[in-house]
Order: structure tokens, then C-alpha cells, then sequence
């Protein structure tokens, strides 16, 4: 029988990812901080890790939702951040469904092939149907940032499951 | 089929299709929804704009109502940073004051003229439209540099109308819902801004660069690199007619510039500190004449006729007098010239007389010595002739001219 205590700890373990994700999203703490050669997108980060790690933690529609607040707020065309997001659940799932013994190493190397993938489509999407002009040295520097601060969430993200739930759970 | 392939599939079918145990959709289902809205975004149907303007304004609300604990920390930050900066910016403060003060003066002159010389030209603007508007959104995205206003269609906010932080350029708004817009910042890599670079006049196109400058593109870089003066001033050139001329918006550092290959120009406004902008539209000045103006606007057409001749006049006697100024001018020149020329020949009619009055003396010297030889014995006081006269003496010299005939007294 879970105790009260257990459960409030199990409430705000669920529901941490989801109010990063929003928070993120809807916050002007926007990740792409005040440096000229610094940005990383945490949403990727976020969602990769929990969609890997944590399959039910993060909900596909909230997934979905945060994807149309983000193309919203950002002025993008609606639903390419939607299908970004989702497209990155699809990878994180189906490394799950490959992987055996999970390693955070091939995790990291997986997770970078992955957002090139996704920034090349969101790119071409846009360049194509919007004729938007790209900045690309600033994406390479938020990919770059992404990819390398992954390893650093990804401990983070543990080290508070652990430290809420217990190494047990 | 292969066994390494078949897993492949199944792993991939696993993840597009499976359903967590909390998953209320699958993944396949959310992804055809995405593509679904991306291809409708394409299309401007009345219902998904509609729906868009919802959805965006709920979006935009609630964004702005999550950044309230964040922008309150950051504001307070700001306010401490101030308030220890506070005195060394009151010495600054005070000395550019004196020196605007100054300049003041010097600058309402000139907006005037400048004012009056452009509606000479048609090209004089008057603001159709103005509203404040507080941003509610200014995160920035890699893709697109925007903030969000709180002002939207129900505010009078039309595409296209310029945005201002004070007097400087800001962007131009892109989208409008109806209670808030999107400004796309000048800043941004897709934006466009006709420009001219003052002093030395020269008309360009600037899209963004970096968050706090620009970039210049279609110019003679040469042209600005050459100029001596350390800094440029870039204006919007109002061509195009989506911004008015003359809006400042930075400045190109040359010295710093002269290795680099592209031409930045420095916003002279930081855009993530925006709070409240200014967004209005102009037009050009029309005058709006009813029928109770008609006969004064007749009236001044006839004084305006009446004065136009008399400055047709007046031009007449300005060139006749000019002529004349001119012809008054060649008779002094010229009577100048022969005032010289008469006083060079007086000169020379003195110089004359001198040479003259010298060979006189120079004749009858060489007469005197010539009766000289001839009369000295005659005249010459000597031991046997002591009634005679003594040489060199006025007596001497008489009688030698005389031909030695001395006369008796």
C-alpha cells in the first residue's frame, strides 16, 4: 500500500516533466541565453530523455499541445513543431524497443543523429513552403548545444528521480 | 523476409503504433494530425484563421500570464543593477543634458526646414495612426526574431504598420489577431529594411544579422569603407513606402568594419529589453478643401498669382540690376587699370626729366672742361697774373664760360 507521502512524491515526479516541458515552452526562459555563440533547445533534451527513459511520463498529446504552443509562440507555421516533437518520440521509442542494455553513450550518439534528422526536415520545410531564411550558423550552435548539454540533463534528470523516488524505484 | 529487416519493422511498427498504458493516442495518429495542420496552414480558409486567431490568443495570454513570476525576478534585477549604477549615470546624464540643450535649439531649426523642404518635394508624411502597445512576448526563437504586442485588429492595428521604441525602428507587424499582434523585429534574417547611410547618402537594404545589429546588403561597400569620418548613420530610406524616411536605426562603426567583409550596422536599441512600443502608420499630407474654403483658396490663388508676378518682377529687376552691378564693375576694373597704367607713365615721364636734367649737367660740365682747356691760362691766377682768378672758385668758372671776357665792375 502506497503511504500519502509516497504518493504526493510519485504526483510531482509525474507531473515535473510535463510543467519543465510547458514551462519552457510558454516561459521567456527560453534556453537561447543572452550569449551569441551559446542556445540549446531544451525541449528536445526533455522530451528525448522522458520518451526513452519514461515512456507514460509525458503524454503524446501533451507532446502534441506543447508543439502548437511553441510554433504559436515563436511564430512558426503551426504543427512543425508538433511534428518535430513527435517525430523525436517516435526515435526515442523505437531505440527502446531495439535496445536491450541500455547504454547512455549510444543514447547520446542516437539522440544527435536524431535531431539532425528532425532539423533538416524543419529546415527544408521551411526554406521550401515558407521561404524562410536560415541563420545557419546559429542552428549549428543550437544543435551543437543540444546535443552536447543532453549528457548533462540526462544526469540531472536521474539524479532528481533518484533523489525523489529512491534508487529502488 | 530477412530476420534483421522484419525486426526493424516490427521495432518501427512498435513505436508508431503502440499505445503506453497512460497514452490516449498513438504516435502515428498525432503525426497525420500535424501534417494535417501544416497543410492547412497553407490554405487561408475563414475557419482555421479563425481558429488560428483563438488558439494564438489563448497561446499568447497564457505565456504572458506564466512569464509574470520570471518577468517580475528580471525587472527587480534591473531595478537593483539601476539603482547601484545610479550616480555615475547621473554625471553622464548631466553633462550630455548641457550638451543637448544646445543642440536642442540647433535641431527644432532644422526639422522645421526639413519639414518645409519636403513637402516641396511631396514627400512629407504625417502619422495616420498611432498606438501604444506593451509586449507581452519577446522570446527569442532560431528561426524567427518577433515579439508579441498587446494590441491586435480591435486596436486598429493593421500588417504591415511600422513599430517604434521611442523614435528608433523596431520591426513591422506581420500578424494580427484581434486583441494581439506579432512584430517581426529588424533584427530578424527575414526581414527587409531600405535604408540610407548618411552622410555620404548611399542607399542600401538591411536584414537582420545578429540580435543587435544588421546587416547591409545591394551597396558599394567600397563607398562607405572609403569615407573618413569614424561612424555612419543608417536611416530607413522610405522606398517601398512600408516605413517613412528618415527613422534612425543604428550606426556603422567603420573603423572597426574596414577588415570585415560584410557592412554591420549597430542597432541603436537593445530589443530584448523592449517593454512598450509605439506602432503607427503614415501617409502623405493632404490638404482636404470643402466648399466654405473654396472662395479663401481662390482668394489665395489670386494672391498667390498676384505675388508670383511681382516675384516674376522682381527677378526681372534683380537681373537687370545684376547687369548692371556687372557693367559698373568692368568701367571700375577698367578705370582701375588706366589709373595704373597713367602712373606707371607719370613714373616714367619723372624718371625722364631726372635722366634729362643729369645730361644737362653732364653737357655743360663737358663744355667747362672743354673751354677749360682752352681759357684756364687765360683766367688761371699764377705768380705773373695775380688779378686773375683762383681755380675751382663761381669767378674762375665765369670767366672760363665767358670765354676768358672778364667784365669790369
Amino acid at each position: 500500500m502506497i503511504n500519502i507521502t509516497d504518493k504526493k512524491k510519485y504526483i510531482l515526479y509525474k507531473y515535473t516533466p510535463i510543467f519543465l516541458l510547458y514551462t519552457s515552452i510558454l516561459n521567456e526562459i527560453d534556453f537561447n541565453l543572452e550569449f551569441k555563440y551559446f542556445s540549446f533547445n531544451f525541449a528536445y533534451i526533455l522530451i528525448f530523455y522522458y520518451s526513452l527513459k519514461r515512456e507514460d511520463s509525458v503524454g503524446y498529446l501533451s507532446i502534441f499541445i506543447a508543439g502548437l504552443f511553441n510554433d504559436v509562440i515563436n511564430g512558426l507555421p503551426m504543427g512543425i513543431s508538433s511534428l518535430t516533437y513527435l517525430l523525436l518520440c517516435t526515435a526515442a521509442a523505437y531505440l527502446r524497443n531495439i535496445t536491450l542494455r541500455p547504454n547512455i553513450i549510444k543514447d547520446w550518439i542516437f539522440f544527435l543523429i536524431t535531431i539532425l534528422i528532425l532539423n533538416f526536415i524543419t529546415y527544408s520545410y521551411l526554406i521550401i513552403f515558407f521561404n524562410y531564411e536560415i541563420n545557419y550558423l546559429d542552428q549549428a550552435i543550437n544543435i551543437t548545444g543540444t546535443f552536447l548539454l543532453y549528457l548533462l540533463f540526462s544526469y540531472i534528470f536521474r539524479f532528481y528521480e533518484n533523489s525523489i523516488l529512491g534508487k529502488s524505484n | 523476409m530477412d530476420p534483421s529487416r522484419e525486426d526493424f519493422v516490427i521495432a518501427i511498427r512498435s513505436a508508431f503504433l503502440r499505445k503506453g498504458n497512460k497514452q490516449k493516442f498513438s504516435l502515428l495518429s498525432l503525426i497525420l494530425f500535424s501534417i494535417i495542420l501544416l497543410i492547412l496552414g497553407n490554405f487561408n480558409f475563414k475557419i482555421i484563421d479563425f481558429n488560428r486567431a483563438i488558439i494564438k490568443e489563448i497561446i499568447y495570454i497564457s505565456s504572458f500570464i506564466t512569464s509574470i513570476p520570471e518577468n517580475s525576478a528580471k525587472n527587480t534585477f534591473y531595478k537593483i543593477s539601476d539603482h547601484f549604477n545610479h550616480y555615475d549615470e547621473y554625471q553622464i546624464s548631466k553633462s550630455k543634458l548641457k550638451e543637448l540643450a544646445n543642440k536642442d535649439l540647433e535641431k527644432t531649426i532644422i526639422t522645421f526646414e526639413n519639414i518645409e523642404l519636403k513637402k516641396l518635394i511631396n514627400d512629407y508624411f504625417v502619422e495616420d495612426q498611432r498606438t501604444y502597445a506593451k509586449v507581452l512576448i519577446d522570446k527569442e526563437s532560431p528561426f524567427l526574431r518577433s515579439i508579441v504586442i498587446n494590441k491586435g485588429s480591435k486596436n486598429g492595428v493593421k500588417i504591415g504598420m511600422a513599430v517604434y521604441d521611442e523614435i528608433y525602428l523596431v520591426g513591422k507587424v506581420v500578424e494580427v489577431n484581434f486583441i494581439t499582434s506579432r512584430v517581426l523585429l529588424i533584427s530578424d534574417i527575414n526581414s527587409r529594411v531600405p535604408i540610407t547611410i548618411q552622410p555620404i547618402n548611399l542607399e542600401g537594404i538591411m536584414s537582420g544579422f545578429d540580435k543587435n545589429s544588421g546587416q547591409l546588403q545591394y551597396l558599394n561597400q567600397d563607398d562607405a569603407i572609403d569615407y573618413d569620418k569614424k561612424k555612419l548613420i543608417v536611416v530607413s530610406s522610405g522606398i517601398g513606402g512600408v516605413f517613412k524616411s528618415g527613422i534612425p536605426i543604428g550606426e556603422i562603426d567603420i573603423q572597426n568594419k574596414k577588415n570585415s567583409k560584410k557592412l554591420i550596422v549597430d542597432f541603436y536599441r537593445n530589443f530584448s529589453q523592449l517593454k512598450y512600443v509605439k506602432i503607427s502608420s503614415h501617409k502623405k499630407e493632404n490638404i482636404n478643401i470643402d466648399q466654405s474654403n473654396k472662395k479663401t483658396f481662390k482668394e489665395n490663388n489670386i494672391k498667390i498669382k498676384e505675388i508670383n508676378s511681382q516675384a516674376e518682377d522682381i527677378k526681372v529687376l534683380r537681373q537687370q540690376a545684376i547687369i548692371s552691378d556687372r557693367v559698373q564693375y568692368k568701367l571700375q576694373s577698367e578705370n582701375t587699370i588706366l589709373r595704373e597704367n597713367l602712373i606707371i607713365e607719370k613714373n616714367k615721364v619723372k624718371i625722364m626729366n631726372k635722366k634729362k636734367d643729369i645730361l644737362i649737367v653732364e653737357e655743360n660740365r663737358i663744355k667747362f672742361l672743354e673751354l677749360d682747356s682752352l681759357y684756364s691760362r687765360k683766367c688761371k691766377k699764377n705768380f705773373f697774373q695775380p688779378k686773375l682768378f683762383k681755380v675751382g672758385t663761381k669767378e674762375y668758372k665765369a670767366c672760363i664760360l665767358s670765354k676768358a671776357v672778364i667784365k669790369k665792375n
